[in-house]
């Protein structure tokens, strides 16, 4: 663990389309070589914010930002930063699994060929680095021409994660990984994760606290929109300094 | 949109394409308006609006035209075809989703497509050399000594029967309409939710009943867009009539009577028209059809998609 | 006779109508069908397809122009028709999500599907073959195209909405600008529906007759010249049905046959496939 922050969110407010607030004032930083998790009870911002740091919003119109997100010494929020070369930066893993339509191997190389890599084994070398990296390589390497879609759902969820790091990102955002998978597969995707923080800053979404106490370096507790404590994970889940969080903890409400 | 990334130019040229290639439908419906009405220009100064739509007359030599026997062509044939397919389709979509084993929903359903996806010209082509001969010979007398024997409505069933008729272009059109009704009613049947109809029987209702009174009511708003679609494609159906219709503009009262309805018509004296204002008269028939058929397919658009919203929720 | 008998009665003599109903449909079917394949069968032979029309009384006609000059003008009609179609579903499933514009071209894309053809046929014929003076292949080509555009519009528009808006997402978040996601991802996960939608409304045209009699004609030579009048099976057959010679009822039949057999087989490889993608 180092504590060299990543990225850094100011400030941060953000607005859904319509008036709505979701987010308010939240500064939250995120360390390099660390798991940052998110906890709270749901519809409390934290997929909301997780979603600000690759502009995920911006797909949809008239949501708006208010505040910095530092990453690299600039302001990705700020309009002139290109979301596209922001977003092979951070990567992003989602709930569902969402394999492409390919083969396993062009699910993988996809990312690389938006990136302008066409090399046939400049491509090779680095969908197995990739599967290597997400301990998919012994499952997968004799079928890399079979639909994704033949996968089981938790190498589903690994196969995109090895996509995700295919492309080198400096972070990579989860959104609940293992939401939608059996505990098997959940507790291979969470010693994943374990070892993926020694390469990429990792910010993890979850709504179960025993996994954001046994993957996470720092956690955030949020409510509301707002982040109400952000400490150390060990800290956050022996010796909270909030009421609520020590409420929401020990089970008295969400 | 703000979900083309801004730097790239390549998106927005791509939706800039998509987006032209979409209006083209609304181009296309604006464009056959404008042409129509164009090309009808010369009709519509001389015979007006009212005196065309009311007029029986139609007459290439004295170039005098009116729409009125056309139009009750179209109307009286495609009323009779609904008439008949209304029913038939009601119980082929009752049968579908109530009765049938599951093993027979599956070939009832591609019976049902085959004979959508059958071209007019084929119903029309069999009309002609089929189904017009047993309805001059079986049928059309048949009915004549059983029903046409009836006071007030025997006058129907009066004339020599010769299959060339009303009747046997409305059979030919009601089996053309029945696929449609058919699978709309079928697909809103199937959107009754389960429970609703578990409870009806849990109170000892019948499956007739459970139908009746469950089914139909809940389901209506999708069998009126069904039928208001079938009623629409009925009016534009040119082929599957032109063959058995006999295009003979008259208003008459038996069924054993040729007819002529709008798309008759045009097939038939299109491309026979010599003179500029019985070509003109053509394009306002079309212009007549065009409108009538939009606003009756928008009718059934309106039901379909308040159906579709009231399932939804 | 008690209440409770009389329900099940009625019950009983309701569904055996349905029944009768259902079985009626396929009465039908199997009556046009059979009816088809029976007169048709015996007027394939190989001068069908490989002969020019004859004048009446003269033996041994066929209608190879009629084949050609169909296929050209369905060529051409998919060539014009399918990709405004798919690029038109594109901009209402995919830019326009969501939005009244999308909404409206969706609904009178449905409304231009049921829009009588034979007034498509007058359209083309005032913008198409009045202009210049004589009926031309490409005018029926065009017309053809028209009917085409917006059944192709509203199924890709449907198919690309089958595709899990996260997947999109799952391509944004690996940096792809959206015409890459649409082309890269959307159109392979929606592949085999839009394929199975062109296949549909190709069948649904090659057996367009109305909207041909004005604008492509009929031409009893052989005649590839898309700027002339081409023959087309289906305006043939209306001639040659309507006309007074046994030679062309049996021919007409002929050509009925190929045309309801290529549509049915389009139609029913269309429904397997549907089948077996989205089960």
């Amino acid at each position: 663990m180092s504590d060299q922050v990543e990225i850094e969110a100011k400030d941060l407010s953000f607005y859904y389309a319509g008036t709505i607030h979701s987010l308010k004032q939240v500064n939250l930083s995120a360390h390099k070589m660390a798991v940052t998790a998110l906890i709270g009870p749901s519809g409390c911002g934290k997929t909301t914010l997780l979603r600000c740091f690759n502009r995920m919003h911006d797909l949809y119109p008239k949501n708006r930002y208010e505040g910095q997100i530092i990453f690299e010494g600039k302001d990705v929020l700020s309009s002139d930063v290109d979301v596209i070369k922001l977003r092979s930066k951070i990567g992003m893993v989602f709930q569902k699994p969402t394999p492409f339509p390919m083969t396993i191997f062009d699910n993988i190389a996809y990312g690389l060929k938006l990136k302008g890599i066409t090399n046939r084994s400049e491509l090779s070398e680095k969908v197995e680095k990739a599967l290597k990296n997400a301990a998919l390589w012994d499952e997968a390497k004799d079928k890399l021409n079979v639909s994704a879609y033949d996968l089981s759902g938790g190498q589903q969820q690994r196969l995109v994660i090895a996509r995700a790091l295919a492309v080198e990102p400096h972070v990579l955002l989860f959104d609940e990984p293992t939401s939608a998978l059996d505990p098997i597969s959940t507790s291979k995707i969470e010693e994943l994760i374990v070892q993926l923080k020694n390469n990429v800053t990792i910010i993890i979404v979850t709504h179960n606290m025993q996994q954001a106490a046994r993957i996470s370096d720092w956690t955030g507790f949020m409510m509301l929109g707002e982040l109400i404590e952000f400490d150390r994970t060990d800290k956050m889940f022996t010796a909270p300094s909030e009421k609520l969080t020590e409420d929401y903890i020990t089970g008295r409400f969400g | 949109m703000p979900i083309i990334s801004k730097k790239n130019s390549v998106d927005s040229i791509f939706s800039l394409i998509t987006g032209v290639a979409s209006s083209v439908v609304v181009v296309l419906i604006i464009g056959i308006l404008v042409v129509l009405l164009r090309e009808s220009s010369l009709a519509i100064s001389r015979f007006g609006v009212i005196h065309f739509l009311l007029s029986t007359d139609w007459n290439p030599v004295k170039e005098s035209f009116g729409a009125a026997s056309t139009i009750f062509g179209t109307f009286v044939t495609t009323s009779l075809a609904l008439l008949i397919a209304i029913p038939l389709a009601l119980g082929i979509a009752i049968f579908v989703t109530e009765i049938a084993p599951d093993f027979m929903k599956g070939p009832i359903g591609i019976a049902i497509e085959l004979l959508a996806a059958i071209p007019s010209i084929i119903y029309g082509m069999w009309g002609l050399f089929t189904l017009a001969p047993i309805m001059s010979k079986y049928i059309e007398p048949a009915l004549q000594k059983t029903v046409g024997a009836l006071p007030l409505i025997g006058i129907l069933f009066s004339g020599t029967p010769m299959g060339i008729d009303i009747l046997t272009a409305s059979v030919i059109l009601s089996i053309m309409i029945i696929p449609f009704t058919a699978s709309i009613s079928r697909d809103s049947f199937n959107l009754t939710p389960s429970v609703v109809k578990e409870s009806a029987y849990a109170i000892g209702a019948t499956k007739w009943e459970v139908v009746k009174n469950v089914v139909l009511p809940y389901s209506k708003l999708g069998v009126y867009g069904g039928v208001a679609l079938s009623l629409g494609r009925a009016l534009g159906e040119t082929m599957a009539v032109a063959f058995v219709l006999g295009n003979n503009h008259q208003i008459t009262t038996s069924l054993f009577d040729a007819a002529a309805t709008i798309t008759v018509t045009l097939a038939n004296e299109f491309t026979e028209a010599d003179k500029d204002l019985y070509l003109s008269s053509l394009f306002y028939l079309a212009l007549v059809l065009f409108i009538i058929s939009f606003i009756v397919l928008a009718i059934a658009k309106f039901f379909l998609l308040k159906a579709e919203r009231r399932y939804s929720r | 006779m008690n209440v409770e008998q009389k329900r099940k009665a009625e019950s009983i003599l309701a569904l055996a109508l349905s029944t009768l109903a259902a079985f009626s449909g396929l009465f039908w079917l199997v009556f046009i069908l059979g009816d088809v394949l029976v007169h048709g069968i015996g007027a394939l032979t190989p001068a069908l397809f490989l002969n020019d029309p004859t004048p009446p009384g003269v033996v041994g006609g066929g209608l190879r122009n009629a084949f050609v000059g169909q296929l050209m003008i369905t060529a051409f009609a998919t060539l014009i028709g399918v990709p405004i179609g798919i690029l038109g579903g594109t901009f209402l499933a995919e830019y326009a999500r969501g939005t009244r514009t999308a909404r409206a071209i969706s609904v009178l894309s449905d409304i231009m599907v049921s829009v009588p053809s034979i007034v498509v046929g007058t359209f083309i014929y005032a913008i198409m073959v009045k202009t210049v003076g004589h009926f031309n292949g490409w005018a029926g080509a065009v017309a053809l195209a028209v009917i085409m555009i917006p059944v192709v519009l509203r199924t890709t528009e449907d198919m690309l909405s089958l595709v899990p808006w996260t997947l999109r997402e799952a391509a944004f978040a690996l940096g792809a600008p959206y015409y890459r996601v649409i082309i890269e991802v959307v159109y392979r996960g929606a592949a085999t529906g839009i394929f199975t939608g062109v296949l549909l409304s190709i069948a649904r045209v090659a057996g367009e007759t109305a909207p041909l009699l004005f604008t492509s004609f009929n031409n009893s030579f052989f005649s590839t010249d898309m700027r002339g009048p081409v023959a087309s099976l289906t305006a043939t057959i209306f001639q040659y049905a309507m006309g007074p010679y046994e030679e062309w009822h049996m021919q007409a039949w002929g050509a009925a046959f190929i045309i309801t057999v290529f549509i049915l087989l389009i139609t029913i490889a269309g429904r397997l496939i549907i089948k077996w993608r989205y089960k």
